[in-house]
């Protein structure tokens, strides 16, 4: 089976798992207690209002009628009106979404370069003093939640040492770059806006990093582990005996390997940030996507629901597909394996 | 490799030092956080933060005063026909919008009609109440009403006027309102249409609306009042107790615990303004559901439960309430008999109820919200009073969305809810008729069940008394009619707090000077921030 045939059955398959999960959120958020029009327009909006908006999204219907005309306006690319912004939720996903994926792909590049290096550094040197604190620091992030680091950080780099801004992704008054991406680094990057570059990156790095250490803390533990085990394997001490230099055998030879684990691993935590990041996003006034899931359901905002946990089942499915080429393109057994159609 | 790595970091430190220097000058802007959503929309908003938005974005015919009373703003002068029906306003001809459009009658007919057809938001003080709208001359407005209604003046503390030729051409067709289309809401969401002393700036739906004081305000502005008012929706508190450490912050919202008051209160300069919003907690009886259907039953609770204990420790520097209309409400009564604990007396009412023998067959079950966690407090101690003469409480914690659904039919609404609620416009009549009239029975704001004929009737005639004097006597009759029904526990007036920067920021709220109308106390062009001191 060739990688594209891989890709196609993948993709196909996503089809019906987005499709599973599109049928079980519109029921859920259908059938939770309370009128959300009602919510919306609050309680002394009178009855022939809340009537026309029910009847303008459909909620005067009967549940399987909802979700057809949920369904082929959301192929169409509507994915219908957010009761509290009211705005077309495809609107809030492209001013939202972006701002959570820098922040999620921020904290990825932190996360997978010093998870890595960590966990690399600590397996090398494995039951050293350098091992035992990489191995405290890997407990603490493991057990930590990122809000803890989130206020951790506010209050110590923010509220007493003031070296970091602590609300929003710019300094009011800064000109926003043209929006290309919604990414504000990347929009600044390519209008060579450095300016709001240095601004934005200045923002970024305390609700990345808090973000981050909990993923970094794992990807050095499971790195240690693989590259402990990989260096009592045969071929590390053959290289060796080959006289094959130091660096090469741990680069090439002990690294390469030892990351399969690890990038399955980063994947899934990168998926996860972006639902993940809500508190983060709440302590530091981060207009992103993960907000505005959680406010979504907490106002019973249906459409909101619907397309947030879409989306999410999207970039899974997406993020677990790129993780399967990356660990393909490390591991030979299986690239090889699947161009041989084993 | 170890080069490029250098590059790199030198690279990074000096893209973080050209992002240092991107401070901006933040003299003389108020900053203030809130509550999210917040619409900018005046057919849409009608909670805190979009009221107060309201306030500084658009202008009305009428402004109130401290004690609520209507002042000419719009209209320099207005008359009532005798029946109360028609009401006529003149209007100033020097007021122009934001974008220098004269604002005329048309642009009231037009923001009445648009509000009224839309319905949301602070539609329903008008809907069915205001037949028609007639422009009389460029500067002469006239509503014709349905029935006669005595409050209509401080109703229109909620009619903000839009700019007619603005909003038309910015409509999107087709929309949900016929020939005009969406009535200009897809472009309402974050642009204005006003008149007011501030303008926006930016709106970032669910995160910042930046506003720009109007240089060509029709009313004098202070110097000292700012240039630039920021609405931040975060009442996170370690972010809030970070900014307004930074000065990133000069108002916080009303939202904060007690504890996280005492920690701002602790930053230099720092004070915290209090002041009663004219709202009230309530303990919401079931009358008709037993053994809260029984008066006597109702009054021994009322007369056993604790309210110097919630006031001193749980709600502290609340007041406690008397009847049903806060005290600084226009026509509430201050006479109404008051309730304190007395065990003696509580004992005597329960002897007399015809469950006085079978208590323990009538459990009482109090709900209490869950996002109010403080209500749980109120609910325990409430459940430790009631023990003292033999009734049985279960405490329940229920999520608002399911108490709205319980307090929408008869037999699921509980024996008693706790439930906070203010009026909609400054006037005692506003409390009386969304709290106890038959027409509220099945919302969130009556768990009593009251359905009383002869109440309904008493808050009718009152509301459409047009003479002030006369209409707030009906309403002190209406209130001590309640009172001996005691169909509520008059709990407390809520105080609400804010942090502010008091070294730098003169707000009149700190000073005394409160506005009975939710949104007024944050109009910007009120508050001075002195930037020599900032």
């Amino acid at each position: 089976m060739s990688i594209l045939r891989f890709l196609a059955k993948r993709l196909a398959l996503s089809i019906f798992v987005l499709f599973g999960l599109s049928l079980l959120i519109f029921t859920i958020s259908r059938v939770l207690p309370g009128d959300p029009v009602r919510m919306a327009l609050g309680p002394r909006a009178p009855e022939w209002a809340v009537e026309n908006m029910r009847a303008q999204m459909h909620l005067d219907k009967p549940l399987y009628a909802q979700y057809y005309y949920w369904l082929t306006a959301a192929l169409h690319g509507d994915l219908g009106q957010s009761l509290f912004t009211r705005r077309p939720v495809m609107e809030d996903i492209k001013e939202f979404l972006p701002a959570t994926c820098e922040l999620a792909l921020f904290a990825g590049i932190i996360m997978a370069i010093f998870g890595i290096l960590l966990g690399a550094v600590s397996g090398r040197y494995s039951n050293t003093w350098i091992d035992n604190s990489v191995r405290v620091f890997s407990y603490i992030g493991v057990v930590t939640p990122s809000f803890v680091f989130a206020i951790l950080f506010l209050l110590l780099f923010g509220y007493i040492l003031r070296w970091f801004p602590t609300t929003g992704r710019l300094t009011a008054g800064i000109a926003r770059p043209p929006v290309i991406t919604g990414m504000v680094t990347l929009d600044a990057l390519i209008t060579g806006h450095f300016g709001a570059l240095g601004n934005a990156l200045w923002h970024m790095v305390l609700p990345a990093v808090s973000l981050a250490l909990g993923g970094m803390a794992q990807e050095a533990r499971i790195t240690r582990s693989t590259i402990s085990d990989n260096l009592r394997k045969d071929y590390i001490a053959s290289a060796k005996g080959f006289g094959v230099p130091e660096r090469l055998v741990t680069l090439k030879y002990l690294l390469k390997p030892s990351l399969i684990p690890t990038v399955s691993i980063l994947g899934l935590d990168f998926a996860s940030l972006l639902g993940n990041a809500f508190l983060v996003e709440l302590i530091f006034n981060w207009p992103g996507f993960s907000r505005y899931g959680i406010n979504a359901m907490l106002r019973k905002d249906l459409n909101a629901v619907a397309a947030v946990v879409m989306v999410l089942g999207v970039v899974f499915i997406l993020v677990n597909i790129l993780v399967d080429l990356i660990v393909a393109w490390l591991d030979p057994r299986i690239r090889l394996g699947a161009e041989r159609g084993k | 490799m170890k080069r490029n790595l250098a590059l790199l970091v030198v690279g990074l430190v000096l893209l973080l030092a050209l992002g240092l220097t991107g401070w901006s000058d933040d003299s003389g802007v108020l900053r203030v956080t809130f509550a999210w959503p917040t619409y900018i929309d005046p057919a849409v908003g009608s909670d805190f933060s979009s009221s107060s938005s309201f306030v500084n974005l658009y202008d009305t015919l009428v402004y109130p005063d401290t004690n609520g009373d209507p002042l000419p703003h719009v209209a320099t002068s207005w008359e009532a026909s005798a029946d109360g029906l028609t009401w006529t306003f003149h209007l100033r001809d020097d007021v122009t919008f934001h974008d220098g459009t004269p604002l005329t009658a048309e642009d009231v007919k037009f923001s009445m009609d648009r509000l009224t057809t839309i319905g949301e938001g602070y539609a329903f003080l008008f809907v069915g109440r205001v037949e028609s709208t007639e422009v009389v001359d460029a500067y002469t407005v006239r509503f014709h009403l349905s029935q006669p209604f005595g409050p209509f003046l401080s109703t229109l503390y909620r009619l903000y006027i839009l700019n007619k030729d603005l909003v038309e051409a910015n409509i999107v067709k087709p929309g949900p309102y016929g020939d005009m289309g969406d009535y200009g809401k897809a472009y309402l969401v974050d642009h204005d249409a006003g008149s007011g002393p501030y303008m926006v700036k930016e709106f970032r739906v669910e995160e910042e609306l930046d506003m720009i004081q109007n240089p060509n305000y029709w009313l004098p502005i202070d110097a000292d009042a700012p240039k630039e008012v920021r609405f931040i929706g975060t009442t996170e508190p370690a972010t809030i107790r970070t900014m307004m450490s930074r000065h990133e912050l000069e108002i916080s919202d009303q939202w904060q615990s007690q504890e996280a008051l005492q920690a701002l209160d602790g930053i230099d300069g720092v004070d915290i303004a209090a002041f009663s919003p004219g709202t009230e907690f309530y303990l919401m009886m079931n009358t008709r559901k037993p053994p809260t259907d029984d008066i006597h039953v109702r009054r021994a609770m009322a007369w056993a439960t604790d309210y110097a204990t919630v006031m001193e420790h749980i709600f502290p520097d609340a007041i406690q309430a008397k009847g049903p209309v806060p005290q600084n409400l226009p026509g509430a009564d201050p006479t109404v008999f008051q309730f304190h604990r007395d065990l003696d007396k509580a004992r005597e009412e329960l002897a007399k109820s015809k469950y006085a023998d079978e208590l323990d067959k009538y459990p009482v079950e109090f709900h209490w919200i869950a996002e109010v966690p403080d209500e749980e407090k109120v609910a325990l101690l409430f459940m430790a009073n009631m023990a003292d003469i033999g009734i049985d409480v279960k405490v329940v914690k229920v999520p608002w969305m399911s108490v709205v659904d319980e307090m929408a039919k008869e037999e699921t609404s509980p024996n008693i809810v706790s439930v906070f609620d203010s009026s909609h416009y400054p006037e005692a009549g506003s409390l009386l008729e969304s709290r106890y009239h038959s027409s509220s029975a099945a919302t969130w704001e009556q768990n009593e069940w009251l359905l009383d004929e002869t109440l309904d009737a008493m808050i009718e005639d009152s509301i459409a008394t047009i003479d002030r004097a006369e209409r707030f006597a009906k309403y002190s009759e209406i209130q001590q009619y309640i009172v001996d029904l005691c169909p509520t526990i008059f709990l407390f007036e809520q105080v609400e707090k804010h942090a502010y920067q008091a070294a730098y920021v003169e707000w009149p709220v700190a000073n005394g000077v409160v506005n009975p109308v939710m949104g007024y106390n944050l109009a910007a062009r009120f508050i001075k921030v002195h930037t020599d001191r900032q």
